[in-house]
This record gives C-alpha cells, sequence and structure tokens, in this order.
C-alpha cells in the first residue's frame, strides 16, 4: 500500500479539523476527496505535507511503509510526495526555473543520483512546459509572481510533472480554472497516471472528474469520511448535494 | 553620558587641531596629521567649533537614539599612519580592483583606480588617467586654489547629523578631487584602505566629485581594511552634479568586524542631473552612513539604494535626508536590512519639500527582515512638507521570513538552509537587480552570500 492513514486527527489554530480519517490509497490509483466548504479537505493535504502550524492531535500516516508524520515537509518531498497547492504561493526574487531545478536536484541527491545535466533539465522543462501550455517566459520570472490564478495552476502541475512524484495530493487544482484550462490541467494529470504512482484529487465540484476519471471517491465532512464509492457517487454528490451524505449518515 | 566621557575623544580630536597649525612642523612633513599651509584655514576652525560645541553624540541627539558611542568616547584618537609605512602597495589594490570592475586590461583598471590609505593617496593621481577625467589630490588643490575647495565645504552642516561631516572638514588632511568631464567608458573605482597598527587611530578621507554638464559616470567607493586593525574612518565624499549630469555611485563598506566607519555622502543636483547612488553595507563593526542629497534645481532626481547587512554583532545605522529645493523634482529611496545574530540595523529616512519645490516626487520604501531572535531593526520613515502640489509616499515593514513561502519551498524538496538563504536571497533583490555596474554587483553578491547563514548553495543560483 502506497499511503495508510489510519484514525487521523489534527488541530488547526486550536480547533479540531480532523476528526479520525482513515482511508488507503495503492499505487495505480487515482482517488477524489470530495466535501463541502470548511470539512477539513485542504487540512488533510496540507497535514500530509507537513505544515507545521497543522498539529496532529491524533493517529498514523504510513507512506511507502514509513512515518510519515515523523518526516519533515523536504523529507516527504523527496519521498515522493507532492501537494499542489490550493493557493500557489508568490515568491517574489526567486526565478521559478531556480526553484524547479533545486526541487528536482534535492530529490535526485536522496535519490543518491547525480545532479541532472543543464540541457536535460531545460529540455525537460521546456516539453512539459508545452504539455501544459505555458509559455517559456514563465521560467525567468519569480515563482508564481503575478502569474493569474489559472497560471498558477498550470505552474503547480508543471512542478509535478518534473518531480515525478509517487503520491501527488492536489488541493483544489481546478478551482478557478475555466474549462480549457481545467482541461489542459487533466491532461498533465493524466500523463503522469502509471501502475507505479496515485492521485489524489481533492475537490468541491465533479466537474474535474469529468476528464480524470478516479477509481475511488471520498465524501469528507466534518473531519471524517463519511462515505466511499466509485466515479457514481461523485455524479450522485453532485445531483443530490452533500446534505444527503450527511442526513443519509444521520439516519 | 556625562561630559566627563566625552573629554578623553574630545581631547584627542582637539588636539589633532593643535598638530595640524601652520608652522607647527616645516614645510613637507610627512608625519600623519602634518598639514602644508593652505587658505582654508579659518573655515576649518569654525568647523572644528562648531563640531565641539555638538560635542560627541549621545542617544539624546534624535538621528543617534539607536546608535551608542559610549565606549568610543572614552579613547583617545591619534592620527592613523600614512600609507608608506603601511606595506600597502598598488599591486595589491589593483586585485581588488580587477575583481570589482570585471574582467578590464589591467592599463584599464589601473587608470581608473584610485587608492587612499587612510585618506591618503597612495600614488600621486595616475599620470595618465582615464580620458575624460581630471585628478587632483586635495591637499595640492587646498594650496593651489584654495577658493575652489572652500566651495565644495561651505556652507557647513548645520544639521546634527552631520557633525562628523564637520570633523572630516576641521582634520582632514588630503583626499581627491575628481572632476568627469564627459561619459566615462570604464568605472572609475576609489578604493578606500583602512588600515593601523592600532584600534585607537583615526582617519579622514575626502573625495570631491564633480560631474560637468552632460557628464556620465560610474563611481565605485568600495572600503575595505588591510591587516588586522582599521582606524576610525570618518570619511566624507561630495557628488556635485552639474546640469544633465548622470553619476551612478555606489559605496560599499566591507571592512572588519571591529571596525568602526562614520561615512558621510553629500549629493548637490542641479538641473535635470540624475544620481542614481547604492549604499551597501557588508562589512564593519559599526557602519554609521549617512546621506545628505539636495535636489538644487528642476528636473534633478536621485534614486538611492540601501542594502544593509546586520551580521554577528555589527552595528549599521543609516541616515538618509533628502532635500527638495526645486520644483518637479524627485526622489526614491529603497532600503532592504535584514539582521542575522545579535547585529541591529537602523534605517532613518527623511525627505524635506522646501516652499516652491511644487510637482515634486518621492517615495521612501523600507523593508527589515529579522533571521534571528536577538537581532533587532528599527526605521523611521520620515516627511517634512512645505508646499502644496506634491506627491511622497512612504512605508516601512519589518519582519521575519514568510513561513507560507518557507513552507512552499520545503514542500517541493529544498532543505531548510537552502530555501531560507534564497528567501533572503530574493528579499534582497530588489536592490542588487537595480545594480548598473555587473561586476560590482556580482563581488557584492559574493560577500553577501559568504554572510547569509548556511548560504553556500546559493552560488548556483547566481
Amino acid at each position: 500500500m502506497l499511503l495508510n492513514i489510519s484514525d487521523l486527527s489534527a488541530r488547526v489554530a486550536g480547533k479540531e479539523i480532523l476528526k479520525g480519517v482513515n482511508l488507503e490509497v495503492n499505487a495505480g490509483e487515482v482517488h477524489a476527496i470530495m466535501g463541502p466548504n470548511g470539512s477539513g479537505k485542504s487540512t488533510l493535504a496540507q497535514v500530509l505535507a507537513g505544515r507545521e502550524d497543522y498539529e496532529v492531535t491524533g493517529g498514523s500516516v504510513s507512506f511507502e511503509g514509513a512515518d510519515l508524520l515523523a518526516m519533515p515537509p523536504e523529507e516527504r518531498a523527496r519521498a515522493g510526495l507532492f501537494l499542489g497547492f490550493q493557493y500557489p504561493v508568490e515568491i517574489p526574487g526567486v526565478n521559478n526555473v531556480y526553484l524547479l531545478k533545486a526541487a528536482l536536484n534535492a530529490k535526485r541527491k536522496a535519490a543518491g543520483e547525480p545532479e541532472v545535466d543543464a540541457y536535460d533539465f531545460l529540455s525537460l522543462v521546456k516539453q512539459k512546459m508545452k504539455l501544459m501550455q505555458m509559455s517559456e517566459t514563465f521560467l525567468t520570472r519569480g515563482v508564481n509572481e503575478g502569474f493569474s490564478g489559472g497560471e498558477k495552476k498550470r505552474n503547480e502541475v508543471l512542478q509535478m510533472l518534473i518531480l515525478e512524484p509517487k503520491l501527488a495530493i492536489l488541493d483544489e487544482t481546478d478551482s478557478g480554472l475555466d474549462i480549457d484550462a481545467l482541461k489542459v490541467v487533466a491532461m498533465g494529470v493524466n500523463s503522469l497516471r502509471d501502475p507505479k504512482r496515485a492521485v489524489v484529487l481533492v475537490t468541491h465540484y465533479q466537474r474535474l472528474l469529468d476528464y480524470i476519471t478516479p477509481d475511488q471517491v471520498h465524501v469528507l465532512s466534518d473531519g471524517r469520511i463519511l462515505k466511499s464509492g466509485d466515479r457514481s457517487l461523485a455524479l450522485e454528490l453532485e445531483r443530490r448535494g452533500y446534505d444527503w451524505v450527511r442526513e443519509s449518515r444521520v439516519a | 553620558m556625562s561630559p566627563a566621557q566625552h573629554s578623553a575623544a574630545l581631547r584627542s580630536f582637539e588636539e589633532q587641531w593643535v598638530a595640524r597649525a601652520p608652522g607647527t612642523r616645516a614645510p613637507g612633513a610627512r608625519e600623519p596629521g602634518a598639514r602644508e599651509p593652505d587658505g582654508l584655514t579659518g573655515l576649518r576652525e569654525r568647523a572644528l567649533r562648531r563640531f565641539l560645541q555638538l560635542g560627541l553624540p549621545t542617544s539624546h541627539d534624535e538621528s543617534w537614539r539607536y546608535t551608542s558611542l559610549r565606549s568610543l568616547a572614552s579613547q583617545s584618537f591619534t592620527d592613523a599612519p600614512r600609507a608608506a609605512a603601511l606595506g600597502f602597495e598598488q599591486a595589491l589594490a589593483l586585485e581588488h580592483s580587477r575583481a570589482l570592475l570585471g574582467d578590464r586590461p589591467l592599463a584599464d583598471a589601473e587608470a581608473a583606480t584610485l587608492v587612499l590609505v587612510n585618506g591618503y593617496p597612495l600614488l600621486p593621481p595616475a599620470s595618465r588617467p582615464a580620458a575624460g577625467l581630471e585628478i587632483r589630490t586635495l591637499s595640492a588643490l587646498a594650496r593651489e586654489n584654495p577658493g575652489l575647495v572652500a566651495r565644495h565645504l561651505e556652507p557647513l552642516p548645520d544639521a546634527e547629523e552631520l557633525r562628523w561631516l564637520l570633523l572630516n572638514t576641521a582634520l582632514g588632511v588630503d583626499g581627491v578631487h575628481i572632476r568627469i568631464l564627459g561619459a566615462l567608458a570604464t568605472p572609475l573605482l576609489i578604493l578606500h584602505v583602512g588600515s593601523a597598527e592600532r584600534p585607537d587611530t583615526v582617519a579622514y578621507p575626502r573625495v570631491i566629485v564633480e560631474a560637468a554638464p552632460g557628464a556620465t559616470a560610474t563611481v565605485l567607493e568600495h572600503h575595505i581594511q588591510h591587516g588586522a586593525e582599521s582606524p576610525l574612518s570618518n570619511s566624507a565624499t561630495l557628488l556635485a552634479l552639474e546640469r544633465d549630469a548622470r553619476i551612478e555611485h555606489y559605496r560599499v563598506f566591507a571592512t572588519g568586524e571591529r571596525a568602526v566607519h562614520f561615512d558621510t555622502l553629500q549629493v548637490r543636483l542641479d538641473r535635470d542631473a540624475e544620481c542614481r547612488q547604492f549604499t551597501v553595507a557588508v562589512g564593519g563593526g559599526l557602519v554609521r552612513a549617512s546621506l545628505d542629497a539636495r535636489l538644487n534645481e528642476p528636473g534633478a532626481s536621485l534614486d538611492s539604494r540601501a542594502l544593509l547587512v546586520g551580521h554577528a554583532d555589527r552595528h549599521v545605522d543609516c541616515v538618509n535626508v533628502v532635500r527638495h529645493a526645486a520644483a518637479r523634482t524627485v526622489s526614491r529611496q529603497t532600503a532592504r536590512a535584514i539582521a542575522s545574530g545579535t547585529s541591529r540595523v537602523v534605517f532613518n529616512s527623511k525627505v524635506v519639500v522646501d516652499a516652491g519645490a511644487s510637482q515634486s516626487d518621492s517615495q521612501q520604501s523600507f523593508r527589515g527582515l529579522l533571521l534571528s531572535p536577538s537581532a533587532e531593526i528599527d526605521s523611521r520613515p520620515q516627511l517634512e512638507i512645505h508646499t502644496d502640489e506634491v506627491k511622497c509616499a512612504h512605508g516601512a515593514t519589518t519582519g521575519r521570513l514568510d513561513p507560507n513561502m518557507l513552507f512552499y519551498m520545503l514542500s517541493r524538496g529544498l532543505d531548510r538552509q537552502t530555501a531560507q538563504s534564497l528567501l533572503v536571497y530574493a528579499f534582497l533583490a530588489d536592490v542588487l537587480t537595480g545594480m548598473g555596474q555587473s561586476a560590482a554587483r556580482s563581488a557584492i553578491e559574493g560577500e553577501l552570500i559568504r554572510q547569509l547563514p548556511d548560504s553556500q548553495k546559493l552560488q548556483e543560483f547566481r
């Protein structure tokens, strides 16, 4: 099993947000975690990536058998976990291509591989940028600096394509995208699908799932996974709304 | 601070004055501090009197609130030695200058380099200076044309923050006068070397740069230390830009960790003159960098950028006063400060817009970044406006590294030190990227990278 989340609870600013999440993800699978606003979806994503001001209060997470929660964020990344941010951070003055290269070299170093050749790296980046339909001018700009919402999301997927993580957690990567951009992002994600990798899509709407077909869909509400199912669960959610899950749970 | 604590330092300055009196030494005497008779004695005496009246700055003085001179006040100072006594040679200077000027032919670097050791020119100004330059020693010029020198030393400053300039005027023995006549192809490097066997010595380097109408040049002043000790350096530079002149000026403080430095930079701008100025503090133990700029005629503009690096227990105090004295004048002040260890950085800036300086436009932007819990950054932007119809903006913020930026980079696998250094470097980029002199920029970056915590990896990002 690639990722095993067991009874995970976490607090943000003193408030209990995750209240016992259980989730298993195998290599080769695509999971979608859906849920209403405030249900804890983004908190789950950030906790998995290792955000330090989010306090884990219980449970465990193993990643390829290792204790993920014991690892600092940079080690999680090097071990093959990638978080696509809901709100990618602007870092003026740090060149986009520098960050990409430093990230890739950090991963290669952890794997005992030599640093990437500068020429190979650039041609790899250019090829992936073409796939993401990004202009090469983004290379030399500050990380996400002045990017539009859609450009930031494409940049997240670009980073993912370069780093080729074992597990990609994409936190509302679809939000704020028009339909053309959504297709590009979906194509990027699909290009990474592989029997050795897994993807967890955190999303509010099922729209993205028209383009990336999930193996499993989970509904997160009030800090717990209330219901799991296949692709049809997402469609049913869209028809009947999140209240339906909450009510059926109570009943 | 009681006057009694002042007395040792002040008394020693008075003694230096007495030793400089014409007639106390034979003409041609080469002892440090000996001055041959010239026509400036009266002016110097007035400067000394005014300095003694003001006394040494204390924490009661508004612009010295954060910088204590308590320990300095109890020391006695004697004149720092002349160059010949120190073993600092032109060849050594050229090594520095070639690094700073980029890969230029030796002859170019030689023609464009002036070395002042403790304020005394190391060699007579180059016999074949770069085209478009006239260079004289101040001591010679003061004898031959005291009126010209006096014109630049007057009026004596009355602002309390410029009192070290008064002392430089009173006790300075030598320096250089440079007139830039046209467009200089090669940057002009003034290498200030502080060198002494004992720290209780003092030097008074003085540089006067005149830019003729329409002249353009890059002028770098680089302050370094030779040997284990550095004298107290009380340096002063005047940039006088005549109409349409354009100067890019750098002053870089890169002396040793115990060095004490008071530097005053005066900028005088005539009609449509443009000065771009960089102040970089990457060395020294105590550095006080003053800027006194006057935009005297319509259309003049000043773009001043400071990069203040607090490292270990360094104390950096930067104080800018920019006066808009004419209509349609423009000033920009940008300062970026970082403080690590137990260092402290102070930035005070003041813009004064005189009555009649309508349609003036000024901006002050200060950002400070604290890298350790024991470091401190203080800033105070001020505005004094005596006319309507002006555009004046100022902003000052100080904080720590943005945890969101840091987490973002960690989540991409960068180690914490690299991520932090990269963020610090990015923070300073606003100032660095504006530097037009790429070799100087690269030398400054190298020095910065050496001083940022855990920053070796940054080399690959340059």
